[in-house]
């Protein structure tokens, strides 16, 4: 398949591209967290280090609110399963 | 893997409709042209939209629209210029995107194949 501009022929260029370079993950549960990408495989599963994770909270209540916790993490192993999406920084 | 994949031009209840709309008087000036109709199989359809602008639904309801870069059989889906929307608002927009497959509902064309 073309790979457009960018070079891309499959999806996990994207991520081998990002090796050493922090990452944004999307997680299942309402859970996004940033970290320096170290090391994946074909399940998605990754090691990140210098983790930021951003957990939003929705308290439904009268009025439905929205907090945020968030925590920090010096290395972390994410399994795969829970990756909804993984964005580079941005290449500009 | 099962995905349904919408778009007006597979839909097949329209295109049963067309075959048995009774055909236009004769005193009209002959009809347009039907709509182009898509044959193929999923497939052909996921490489016909290869570079261009699709919109990605998730499970969860998240749309994602954007240039589709590439996909591969297990349906990760590399994105460009990718507006993540959520109950019709823009929430987040990356210059790139991986979606991992298992989170995919559809894919469905957002230009011209």
């Amino acid at each position: 398949m073309d790979g457009s501009a960018s070079g891309i022929q499959e999806p996990f260029d994207l991520i081998r591209l990002s090796l050493s370079e922090r990452v944004f993950v999307k997680l299942r549960g309402d859970r996004e967290m940033t970290g320096i990408l170290h090391a994946y495989d074909g399940h998605m599963n990754l090691i990140l280090s210098d983790v930021e994770e951003t957990i939003m909270i929705v308290d439904e209540g009268d009025q439905a609110t929205v907090s945020v916790a968030k925590r920090k993490m010096d290395m972390l192993f994410v399994r795969g399963d829970g990756v909804i999406l993984v964005s580079p920084p941005s290449r500009t | 893997m099962l995905v349904g994949i919408v778009h007006e031009r597979l839909n097949p209840l329209a295109s049963a409709f067309m075959d048995e709309s009774p055909p236009p008087p004769d005193n009209e000036s002959p009809p347009p042209p039907p709509p182009p109709t898509y044959t193929g199989s999923p497939t052909d359809f996921l490489k016909g939209v290869v570079g261009k602008k699709v919109i990605v639904r998730l499970n969860s309801g998240v749309d994602y629209r954007g240039i589709l870069s590439c996909l591969d059989g297990y349906m990760n889906i590399a994105l460009e210029q990718t507006e993540e929307h959520v109950e019709g608002k823009v929430t987040n927009r990356y210059g790139d995107a991986f979606i991992r497959g298992n989170n995919v509902l559809y894919i469905s064309a957002a230009e011209q194949v």
